[in-house]
Formats: structure tokens, sequence, C-alpha cells
């Protein structure tokens, strides 16, 4: 492990650097599933096919793909837009991070979708009728009823929706992100030691996901106090 | 206190079953002689249930002796599967095996247990099933039978196993009313065969009928014990009075 | 930036000469990994502790960091040890093939595991009492009662967690390995045209999802045919 020593700052920025993008991503999905969950409990048929169709293509496609085809499909789409304006520009890059994060993101946010379709389809309906016998209003009892109830609903799939996001951030590496296993690799060009270094890497990982793990588990126990109706 | 197995069937001997701190039966007295019928009743935990469910092991008693045709029950895992193979248990949900058809559910015992040929445990089966009435239903999964009909393929798989003895854990309490009759008629049926039975009911009529004895359990603890001539229209203690009148005006 | 159809024709054939690798892939790693998560179960159900908790840690581990992580730790980081080259899995674990195979079927494992526990534990409590009031034997109750329903209440699970080693496979391509990825982004890197290869792939990949869910969506029916006859 002495190998590791001189990179241990590297690897802390490296982390600073995922926690971004899970940060950025995860408020990204829960709009992408908000809005995938919205349309898909519409009147609309039309935007019950879009939100259809965007759950299987994201679910379907395996994630790396998705990312390279936002990473490269996206610089390809800005050149040709900033091309009409300035004909000299040759390439524009888009930054992985970006790419990346709304890459993990729209993918989590298909499976966010079912996951909040479900929460809201599965509010015992007895709920809202009592609220509503009660003379609440459709705001009041969105707010007190509906949202309480979807979120202990929705928590564990969700707790495994932010693993996912965590865990998908590795994949950015590929297209050049410089988190820690970008840092691995650096540290394995000059050390020799791609074990140590990659161990280090699963252990960041591991860390993170012991924390939203954790973190799930107390907002269930918190969420589940009212005991009856929780599974 | 003598051990003779021609005699008592069942005995217990100062039973007692905690769950955790709390106690479920306390000093428990009981013996049940071959051909008996014994109706137990009681409100709701009040330990019945348990007390059944610990002459079959399905719960294990933390003091005093369970004695079983002369065998006792002990931590020996030999002994237990051998007292089962005699006891039978019908039980408040059913239970019947949902993935398998109702003649399969009846040959599943006969065969792993008894060790019995396929052809000889089918042919047991289609007899009970017949002794029950629902022959036709061999076929089906349990899903498709009424609960009336579900129970009776219960009782049927408990016989299948030529049982000495059947234990009953309100089997008529899952049910709708008017399948209930079609359950105790064949329970009377057995009764009257000479079956030794252990029914936890609240069927009231049942016991009057068919009963050779009823108790009354309260709290974890025997409270009353009397035929049942003597137990309704003579009861003792001021619970079961209470209890009897509250079940009896229903 | 347009649409190049012509490429889509031409990349097309050239990428599903990877489907045998994905599907090699993804059949070794899913029986690999199902025989493992099996294994896991049991041990994590034994009730002795000496057996539980390394599943447990196992899965925790496998569970917890990212796959690709999993499959650079076993490609590139092993061979840094003298001892893993003079061994006799060696012979495996030099070639790209072997080190993806192995790093799906500890992945998949410890999640279908985790499936097949929450199936175990679905099973209704009355019926295994049922079993022993019949005299069944602990073993006996497993392999009759318990398997059989704890498959079919895991099945669902089980799909998507297929339909994800499915994708998985496609990692594959950051060791080297020509799976249908590997083909695609060769292709992108020659020609620089994303659009046309990745989308094209997409499609592929999408079809083989819809086939493996409309294949489990046929066992599940047959397996359910007792709960909705």
């Amino acid at each position: 492990m002495d190998a590791v020593t001189g990179w241990w700052d590297d690897y802390f920025w490296g982390s600073m650097i995922v926690l971004q993008v899970f940060f950025f991503s995860l408020l990204l999905m829960v709009l992408f599933g908000l809005i995938g969950a919205g349309a898909k409990l519409s009147d609309s048929r039309v935007a019950q096919k879009i939100a259809s169709a965007y759950t299987v293509i994201f679910r379907g496609t395996p994630e790396i793909l998705v990312i390279l085809l936002l990473y490269f499909g996206s610089a390809i789409a800005l050149t040709a837009i900033v091309q009409v304006f300035n004909p000299d520009v040759k390439f524009v890059d888009v930054p992985p991070m970006w790419a990346g994060t709304i890459a993990i993101a729209l993918i989590v946010g298909s499976y966010a979708t079912e996951t909040f379709r479900g929460a809201f389809l599965g509010v015992r309906p007895g709920s809202i009728e009592a609220a509503r016998a009660l003379g609440m209003s459709n705001l009041q009892t969105f707010i007190y009823i509906r949202i309480p109830e979807m979120w202990r609903l929705a928590l564990p799939a969700f707790g495994n929706h932010m693993l996912s996001l965590i865990k998908d951030t590795a994949l950015i590496s590929i297209i050049g992100l410089n988190e820690t296993f970008f840092v691995a690799k650096q540290a394995i060009g000059t050390t020799g030691e791609p074990f140590t270094m990659y161990i280090v890497v699963g252990c960041i990982y591991l860390g993170f996901s012991t924390i939203i793990t954790l973190s799930v588990m107390g907002m269930e126990k918190f969420g589940a106090r009212t005991g009856e109706g929780a599974r | 206190m003598t051990n003779s197995p021609s005699d008592a069937l069942i005995q217990m001997i100062n039973v007692d079953k905690f769950f955790g701190s709390f106690q479920a039966l306390t000093k428990i007295n009981l013996e049940v002689k071959r051909g008996e019928k014994i109706v137990i009743c009681g409100p709701s935990g009040s330990g019945k249930s348990t007390l059944i469910r610990c002459i079959n092991r399905l719960e294990e008693h933390n003091a005093g002796r369970i004695i079983i045709d002369g065998k006792e029950l002990t931590d020996q895992v030999k002994d237990i599967d051998a007292v089962r193979r005699e006891v039978g248990m019908v039980f408040q949900s059913f239970n019947l095996f949902p993935h398998m058809t109702i003649v399969k559910n009846l040959m599943l015992a006969q065969q792993l247990v008894r060790k019995i040929p396929k052809a000889e445990a089918h042919k047991t089966a289609m007899h009970f099933l017949e002794r029950v009435k629902i022959p036709d239903q061999a076929d089906k999964y349990p899903v498709q039978l009424s609960g009336g009909q579900q129970q009776r393929v219960a009782i049927a798989r408990a016989l299948c196993m030529k049982p000495e003895i059947i234990l009953f854990d309100e089997p008529t309490s899952a049910l709708d009313p008017e399948m209930i009759n079609e359950v105790l008629e064949v329970m009377t049926d057995l009764a009257r065969e000479g079956m030794t039975m252990i029914c936890v009911t609240h069927e009231m009529g049942f016991a009057r009928s068919v009963a050779d004895r009823v108790i009354f359990m309260d709290v974890g603890q025997i409270v009353e014990e009397a035929d049942p001539e003597e137990f309704f229209n003579n009861p003792k203690s001021e619970r079961t009075k209470a209890f009897l009148s509250q079940i009896l005006t229903h | 930036m347009n649409f190049d159809l012509s490429l889509v024709t031409e990349s097309i054939p050239k990428m599903l000469a990877g489907i045998g690798i994905t599907f090699q892939l993804m059949a070794l790693s899913a029986v690999l990994g199902l025989i493992l998560a099996v294994i896991l179960l049991l041990m994590r159900i034994s009730g002795k502790w000496y057996l539980s908790w390394p599943a447990q840690v196992h899965i925790y581990i496998f569970r917890g960091t990212p796959i690709l992580v999993q499959i650079f730790i076993i490609y590139y980081g092993l061979p840094q040890f003298e001892f893993i080259r003079d061994s006799v899995f060696w012979p495996i674990l030099r070639e790209p093939f072997g080190c993806a195979i192995l790093a799906l079927t500890l992945n998949t494992g410890a999640y279908v595991s985790e499936i097949l526990r929450g199936g175990v534990l679905g099973v209704d409590h009355g019926i295994l009492e049922a079993g022993s009031a019949l005299g069944l034997s602990a073993r006996q109750k497993f392999i009759y009662l318990t398997t059989p329903i704890a498959a079919r209440l895991a099945l669902p699970a089980y799909s998507n967690d297929f339909i994800s080693l499915m994708k998985a496979t496609s990692l594959a391509s950051t060791i080297t390995l020509m799976d249908m990825t590997g083909i695609a982004r060769t292709i992108v890197a020659q020609t620089f045209a994303p659009y046309e290869v990745f989308i094209s792939l997409a499609i592929i990949y999408m079809i083989l999802t819809w086939i493996i869910q409309k294949t489990f969506g046929r066992i599940e029916k047959y397996l359910s045919r007792y709960v909705n006859p």
C-alpha cells in the first residue's frame, strides 16, 4: 500500500468529482423520473407513448452505450450548430462531466419513472377519500396525504436508484472524466501496481454505497414510524 | 403417573410456554384418551392455539412434559418426526401447497414421509377426497377451490397420513358463513367414526353435539373443563360465564 | 449533420459478428452466477455464522462497487501478483474473456442471491408449517415447498437482473474484448460516426432485451399457472 502514499490527494479530488456528478445527476434523475411518471399517468396518449419509449430505450440499452452516444453525439451536434454561426470552428468539445451526468441521470431516471408511477398508484384510495370527506382541498390532500405516502412507498427503490447512480459514475471515466478511476489509471502508470490502485477505487465506492445504504435505512425507519401499511 | 398408551393418547404435564418474557401457557395439565373429542375455546390470545401447536411441536414448550402415544417430545429430531406422523393438523388458513394440484397435495407427504409408492398414494388420496366429497376437484389447484373446499382438502390431506389424532386450529374461522357447515359436517363424520380430535373452535353447536369434553382457556391457563352439558348449562367460573354470554348472544 | 443510412447497413453486420461473444458472456455468467447465487443463499440461510458471514461480505462488496471496478481489478489488478501468474488459474485470468466471465459471475451471483433470498423469505410461513405438521424434514420442505414457490416469487426480479447482466456484458469491451460494443467502438473510432453506429447497436440491444422479457414472461406465466388459472 506504500505505493498509494503520493496519490491520496488525487483520489480525494477524484472522489469530490464523483460526489459532484452524483449530486447533479440525482437532481436530474428525480426530475426525469417525475416527468416520466407524470407523463405515464397523464391523460394524453402522446405523453404516455413518449414516456414509454423513454423507459424502453434507456432500460434496454447498455449504460456505456448511452454515455458514449451522448458524449460523442452531443459533441457532433454542438459542432454542427456552432458551425452555422462560425464555419471556422472544427470541433466543439463537450465536457465529459456534463455529458456523463446527463447520461446516467437519463438512465436511472427511466427506472425512477416506474418507481414514482408505482408509488403514486400505490397510495391507498381510502386515505385520499377520507381526506376529501374531511373537507381537505385538492392541494391539501396532495401535500399532506399523497406526498408523504408516496415518499414512504418509493423510498426503498429510490435508495437502489441512488446506488445505481453512484456506481454508474465510474462508467463516465470511459469518456475521460478525471474521477477516481482516472486517478487510478495515472497512478498505475507510474507505480505499476494496478491491483492496489483499483482496490482503492473499490473502497471509495464501497464507502459511498455504505453511506447511501445507511441513510436510506435511517429514512426508512423514520418513514415507517407510522407502522401500519408499511410493507 | 401411569403411562399406559392404550388409555391416554396425549398427556401434558405442567407445560409452560414463553414467547420471550410473555408467558403463553401456564401449568397446562391435559390428558386425552384414545377416541376422545375435545373442544377448546376461549378469548383470542388465551393460548388455545399455542397449546395444540405444542402437541406437534410447531412450538416448543419450555417446561413440563408432553407425551404422545408413549413417546415424549424432546429435542430429539427423530422422535418429533415420529410423533408428527401420528398427529395430523388442520390450520385456520388451510395452508394447502399452492403449487400442487389437490391430489398431489394429498400424495406428497405419503410418498416422502411414509415412503408409499405413487400408485398406492394416489389411491389413498382419491379415497379420502371421496370421503370429504370432492373427488372431482382432484386435478385442480388450491386457488381454484372455495374456502370450504380447500379446508376439506386440508382435512383429507391430514387423513391420508392415517394419524392417531387430528388437531384442528380454528378450522372454520377463515370461512364465509355459508361454507362453515360443509366443513363441520366432515368433522362430525370423523368424530362419529371414532377419530381422536382436539378442536380449537368457537362453533358452540359443534361442541355441544360432538365434544366429550369442553375446555375453556384464558390468559394461558385452563380455567374450566367439563362435559358439554355441564359446560353450557352450568358453568362454574365467572370468566367462562362472561365468555359464553358474549359468544352465544352473537 | 446528417444520418448516413449506408453506414448503418454496413456496420450492423459487422457488429452482429460480435453477438456470439455477447451471448457467450451472457449465458456462461448467467449459469455460473446462478450456481454461485444458490451457494451464497444456502450459506446465508444455513444459520452458521462462519458460512453466512462470508456470503454477506461477498454480497456487500459486489453490490456496493461498480462492476467496471470489479472487471478492472480482476483483469488489470490480479496479474500484479506473482503467485497469481504462477497459479493454475492463470490461463483463464490471462485472457480478457475469462476475466469478464469471472467478474460478471461474481457480480450477478451477489445480486441474484439477494433476489432468491427475497423469494425464500416470501414463502408463506403457514405452508411450511403444514409441511412440518405432515412430518416433512427440513430438507424435504426446502426442496418440495420452498424452492418451487420461491422460484416463482423471484422470477420477475430475476428477469430484470438478467437484462442488467446482458447490458453489463458490453463492459467487456473495456478490457479489449471484441463483443458487439467493442466492435462498435472500433468502427466509431475509424469513421467518427457515433450516431449511426451507436444507435444501430442500441436497437440491437433493445431487441435482445425484448426477447429476454418475452421469454421470461412465458416462464412466469407457466410457473404462475396455479396462481391465476
